[in-house]
């Protein structure tokens, strides 16, 4: 910060630096250098002093040499000349009968910071290294580690290395932790301190002497050591037990990074001590201080993970406190998501509620778009809180309201109904741009069930000129496309104004494209422009049972304890509260229809392109097998009995009906892993139609590959639905002839090993359920 | 490790900034002025990334304190880093504010000098550092007292110096507890702990061996096998309910309690530092009286007036006193007049804090009270509903509302002839409410 005056001020304080009478009196010197660096923390620039600066170095008052050396250690690297005058003072220093002078000298030694100074540094820290004061022998350590870091390439003595090596030995703890500090520094080419198993047992040993720096230091380096034998990992595991509850959130999560590291290849240990250490992250998260409180929370969201009903009975910790800032709350706002069950679910979603109505609006939205995840699972109850929310008739809940519904209509379209008598009156609230796309969307899809439809649709084309949005525009084009197929005769005369506004003013190409697309697409018949506007639609009957795969522990270890869980998850909380993801597909979402059936089209006349890509890149397989008993398991078994086999589910229907049908997917190893990817995806469906099977499920869906490709969960549900409702035109007709279940498989890339493996696998856990029926 | 460490006022003035590793440059400093401090939205996290530099700040009233690094560090550790500076220097030269820092910005760069090198906490006791960091500098030291310091800063018993003499023996127990509560407008509990500190003040001569009991479950219960609950009545001076014992979550110590002997057998014994230190701190969250309940009611009548009732009552013994009771009922924005009636203590609408705030100096236990008040509200177009915050309360009272007794504390010193009859002690409960809130 440039001050005025900088120059004036430098000036005068040369002057009362250099003047005799006060360099006579220690007070008013001592005085004056304290003005010195007050105006060098203020930001002037005072290097000019330098030299009067360092004449004030010799002096027997310690506060004042303190002084001194702040100012030395920050202006040294721009005079290395005068420094040198300094070393001489600080070397006398280091023979000082006070063991505080001398550390204090060392140190500041070393602080300058002056490669050209090496060697005159270097005798004084090896006698440091001997000094009979510990606090003599912490500097001196540390200085080796400073010293090497000035020359990051040059080899520090091995002579230097062993001594350090043996002061892991010293009584005092603080030296012992500084050598494994600085070893770690100097070695790092080596990859750190050598962690052999006297260095463990010797630093086990001496845990409990440390403060709570020293034991997560040290708990993190151990990490890197593998235990030889079983006994010895257990004798480890049962000597860190208290430290894994221990009261202070570091050393109990670097504890239990340690467990987790150590016992990598033991489950059962390492669940065991994620169920241990859920007390102490607990209190973490109800502690006084809100940083603390954060970095407790995200750490519990990496441990809910691999165990989502850890904190099941405790989710009432996760209520946000008024005063709390927004970044905790939306953050427990997660949590809850992730711990509803049927006991808890009034109670969040009474909580979940109550923020809807913050005063931050990024809050109250990251609070409706949470009531939107839990209503994939308990849609009434969310869609009734919903409802009441567009009541309030505040812009932002009502854009997130209609964003959130939009959302959980296309996961679970038995909702539509509801969705529908509540949209009415919307548009008048809704501002934003988000907001207002995802109920052109809506109004676009379930044209012909909200009455008064055209009429929204209406005030929005006749205003389309002054509208700024290229995204609202285009959605406006597709929905009135949509709702002129369902409602002609109420929506023909504005769509023609509309794609003539479009065509023959619009200036954006984007725009014009698609509005000419859709004039093109009307000349090919309405039947043509039907199948490519409202070929995409989930099936009613199909309910949802996403079952997020319980991940491996090995997956987050590696980062917890450190900044990853808090700046990972701030961007996973950013896209989840705005619903970005969501936004990719629905902005583009025009155009994905489109490709999507172009590209049917296409099949028909470049058969063979199109056909080809597919069979590069993906496997398909049909089997039938006979488990008739299948179709009366609840759906919930039948999801429990696939998550044994890490098979996850994706949407269901109901039992008994017909046709029966169940979506599922996995990730398998790939067993000959040369240069591809080493997982493949595999989507499969079961069938049954309760008919005989040859006819079924032959059409290809284009869907299905590139769903696999994108690799999204949200997606693979929508095209996998959509992908049913083709094949379900085509199984339709025929008559009951034999019971059995048709297994269609899909796998990217191709792995007909691993394709095979799961077949059998599934087989038989069919085979399991519908025997256990019998 | 930390790279550097800035202290920044309101304005995001460095008042103090402390670089210890090479890889933090000149500008950061600016860097997290110009995109936190500076920033026009709220804090979005109290971890910024700016050019892959992280910058962890704590906010203590006005004044920002930012550690910044460039490694992958723990971030808890870092966090509990902040916090620790904050105390030392708390116990310096008591509130952190602007003026303080400005006055003591010399004992600061001494204090960040010694409690960090090369970005490693180093000496992070605030006893231990007292006795060479003191405020008028170490000049007119003798021999003796030179020699005194080096054994505490080498030596096994870091927070005690030989050769201590009093006249008269004394010690006092204060057994501080802060109650926290969140309470839904039904009168459900939706979350309540008690965090609480144990602060001994010893005035003792020599190297006494303390042992300190209290009523913790796990003792009592290993006791009550062996025949041993005689001692229950002996220091009944708490005041909530009769219960005999309780489950303490989670506690921490100082570094003088022998960890070892804590949980082999759960005893907590110790060589006390000499003067005020915090013995230990704990929390509880289950069986906590609650010292008072609050009853709101609200009632919108029109688009223009509110009325509130809002009932407190007190549970706790009939003998005991609370004290220093405010009751702090948040108002509309657009509040206009406000007309209130209390039973008791004084109640008054400030403007300038949206709230009526309602005082009352002292009242007993089992007793209830009530205000009722009229908010007349301006009409607004602003649609936008209040967000009814909750209605908060201060309290102290003379009980730990954790149901905490200390049962013994006793006294050894072999070397020097005093028993444990002879040292007098006292011991104090306060129990003080920290987020004491009801929604409404």
């Amino acid at each position: 910060m440039p001050y005025l005056g900088g120059e004036e001020t430098v000036r005068e304080l040369r002057r009362a630096l250099s003047n005799p009478n006060v360099q006579s009196d220690p007070l008013r010197y001592r005085n004056t250098i304290l003005k010195v660096i007050r105006t060098m923390s203020q930001g002037v620039d005072v290097s000019g002093l330098f030299s009067e600066m360092v004449k004030a170095c010799a002096t027997v008052d310690v506060v004042q040499k303190k002084l001194v050396y702040v100012f030395l250690c920050s202006y040294a690297t721009l005079n290395p000349e005068l420094s040198l005058l300094v070393i001489n003072t600080l070397r006398k220093d280091c023979q000082d009968p006070n063991p505080m002078v001398r550390s204090l000298a060392l140190r500041n030694m070393t602080n300058l910071r002056l490669p050209s100074l090496v060697e005159y540094v270097e005798q004084p820290l090896t006698a440091g290294l001997r000094d009979r004061a510990a606090c003599v022998r912490r500097v001196a350590v540390l200085g080796w580690a400073k010293l090497h870091n000035l020359h990051p390439s040059s080899e520090i003595d091995a002579a230097v290395v062993n001594e350090l090596y043996s002061l892991l030995r010293d009584p005092d703890p603080v030296v012992m932790v500084n050598c494994l500090r600085a070893l770690e520094e100097i070695l790092k080419e080596e990859g750190g301190i050598a962690i052999n198993k006297p260095i463990t047992h010797h630093l086990l040993n001496r845990l409990k002497e440390c403060d709570i720096w020293g034991q997560s230091e040290v708990l993190r380096v151990l990490q890197r050591y593998r235990p030889q034998s079983e006994d010895e990992l257990f004798d480890i595991l049962s000597l860190l037990d208290s430290f894994l509850v221990s009261p202070h959130p570091p050393v109990m999560a670097a504890t239990l990074s340690l467990f987790l590291s150590i016992s990598s290849n033991l489950p059962v240990i390492s669940l065991a001590a994620l169920e241990r250490v859920s007390g102490p992250l607990l209190a973490a998260c109800g502690s006084g201080s809100r940083e603390m409180r954060f970095a407790a929370v995200c750490h519990i969201q990496l441990l809910l993970r691999s165990v989502p009903g850890l904190l099941g009975p405790h989710y009432k910790r996760f209520f946000c406190g008024y005063a709390e800032p927004a970044y905790i709350k939306e953050r427990k706002m997660q949590v809850l998501v992730e711990l509803v069950n049927d006991e808890n679910v009034a109670m969040i979603l009474d909580e979940l509620k109550g923020y809807c109505t913050d005063v931050n609006t990024d809050t109250a939205q990251a609070a409706i778009s949470a009531i939107g995840r839990i209503g994939r699972s308990y849609s009434d109850r969310c869609l009734q809180i919903l409802t009441g929310l567009l009541g309030l008739k505040q812009d932002h809940i009502t854009s997130a309201v209609v964003q959130t519904m939009r959302d959980l209509v296309w996961v679970c379209p038995q909702c539509s109904d509801t969705v529908c008598l509540a949209l009415d009156g919307c548009e008048e609230t809704l501002q934003d741009i988000q907001g207002r796309q995802a109920l052109l969307w809506l109004l676009g899809v379930y044209g012909e069930r909200i009455s008064t439809a055209p009429y929204t649709l209406e005030v929005l084309i006749d205003r389309v000129r002054s509208e700024a949005s290229l995204g609202i525009k285009m959605e406006l084009l597709t929905a009135t496309m949509r709702l002129f197929l369902c409602r002609p005769a109420e929506t023909q005369d504005m769509l023609g104004r509309l794609l003539h506004y479009c065509i023959e003013e619009e200036t954006d190409m984007c725009v014009r494209d698609q509005a000419l697309l859709y004039y093109r697409l009307l000349h090919c018949g309405i039947e043509k422009t039907r199948e490519v506007l409202q070929g995409r639609r989930s099936d009613p009957s199909l309910g949802v049972l996403i079952g997020r795969p319980a991940k491996p522990v090995s997956q987050w270890a590696r980062c917890f304890n450190t900044l990853e869980p808090l700046s990972q998850g701030a961007v996973e909380a950013e896209s989840d509260s705005r619903g970005s993801p969501e936004h990719v597909t629905y902005n583009s979402k025009p155009n994905a229809d489109l490709s999507d059936t172009l590209s049917c089209s296409h099949i028909e006349e470049v058969h063979s392109g199109a056909e080809k890509i597919e069979e590069v890149d993906c496997a398909w397989i049909e089997e039938c097998v006979r488990c008739p008993a299948v179709l009366h398991c609840s759906p919930q078994s039948l999801q429990a009995a696939m998550q044994l086999v890490n098979i996850q589910t994706l949407a269901f229907t109901p039992q008994q009906m017909l046709p029966w049908r169940v979506y599922l997917y996995t990730h398998t190893q790939r067993s000959h892993s040369m240069d591809a990817p080493n997982t493949t995806l595999i989507l499969g469906e079961l069938l049954c139609t309760g008919e005989a099977n040859q006819k079924s499920g032959v059409k290809k869906g284009t869907a299905d590959s590139e769903a696999g490709a994108e690799g999204k969960e949200d997606q693979l549900v929508r095209k996998e639905m959509d992908a049913t409702a083709d094949r379900l035109r085509v199984s339709e007709d025929g008559q009951e002839e034999e019971e059995g279940i048709k297994v269609i498989l899909n796998q990217q890339p191709k792995d007909d090993d691993a394709l095979r493996q799961f077949l059998t696998i599934l087989i038989t856990v069919l085979n399991t359920l519908s025997s256990e029926k019998d | 490790m930390i790279g550097g460490l800035f202290i920044y006022n309101h304005k995001g003035e460095v008042l103090i900034s402390r670089v210890y590793r090479d890889d933090i440059g000149r500008n950061a400093v600016d860097a997290f002025r110009v995109n936190v401090i500076h920033a026009r939205q709220q804090v979005r996290s109290p971890v910024t990334n700016i050019a892959r530099t992280s910058f962890f700040h704590v906010k203590r009233s006005n004044i920002w304190l930012a550690a910044v690094t460039k490694q992958n560090v723990n971030a808890a550790m870092v966090f509990e880093f902040l916090y620790k500076m904050c105390d030392v220097m708390t116990a310096y030269f008591g509130k952190i504010s602007e003026e303080n820092i400005k006055n003591n910005f010399v004992l600061i760069y001494e204090l960040l000098d010694e409690i960090l090198d090369f970005g490693y906490p180093q000496n992070s006791e605030t006893g231990a550092l007292k006795t060479f960091i003191t405020q008028q500098g170490i000049k007119g030291q003798t021999k003796e007292e030179q020699s005194q310091i080096t054994s505490q800063v080498t030596g096994q018993i870091g927070w005690r110096r030989e050769g201590i003499k009093y006249r008269r023996n004394e010690l006092f127990l204060d057994v501080l507890e802060s109650v926290n509560l969140l309470m839904s407008p039904q009168g459900q509990v939706l979350s309540a702990h008690v965090s609480g500190r144990v602060v001994m003040k010893s005035y003792l001569s020599g190297m006494p061996e303390c042992k300190f009991g209290m009523n913790d479950k796990i003792v009592i219960d290993k006791q009550g096998k062996g025949g041993a609950s005689d001692d229950a009545g002996k220091s009944d001076l708490g005041g909530g309910s009769g219960k005999q014992s309780i489950a303490i979550d989670d506690c921490t110590f100082h570094q003088c309690v022998r960890l070892s002997k804590f949980d082999s057998e759960r005893s907590i014994s110790f060589i006390p530092p000499d003067g005020e230190y915090e013995l230990m701190r704990y929390r509880t969250t289950k069986d906590i009286i609650l010292p008072f309940r609050v009853i709101p009611l609200v009632r919108e009548v029109g688009r223009t007036k509110l009325e509130v009732k809002v009932v407190i009552k007190s549970n706790f013994k009939p003998s005991l006193l609370a004290q220093k009771i405010e009751v702090r009922i948040p108002t509309p924005l657009n509040t206009s007049g406000v007309q209130v009636i209390c039973m008791k203590g004084k109640a008054k609408y400030k403007a300038s804090e949206n709230a009526i705030v309602w005082k009352i100096k002292r009242m007993a236990g089992m007793k209830e009270s009530q205000i009722s008040a009229e908010i007349e509200l301006l009409p607004t177009n602003d649609k936008k509903k209040w967000a009814r915050p909750p209605i908060s309360m201060n309290f102290e009272v003379p009980f730990a509302p954790s149901g905490l007794k200390v049962r013994y504390l006793k006294v050894f010193e072999s070397k020097l002839n005093y028993s444990d009859h002879d040292v007098i002690k006292w011991v104090r409960y306060i129990g003080r409410s920290g987020i004491y809130e009801t929604r409404c």
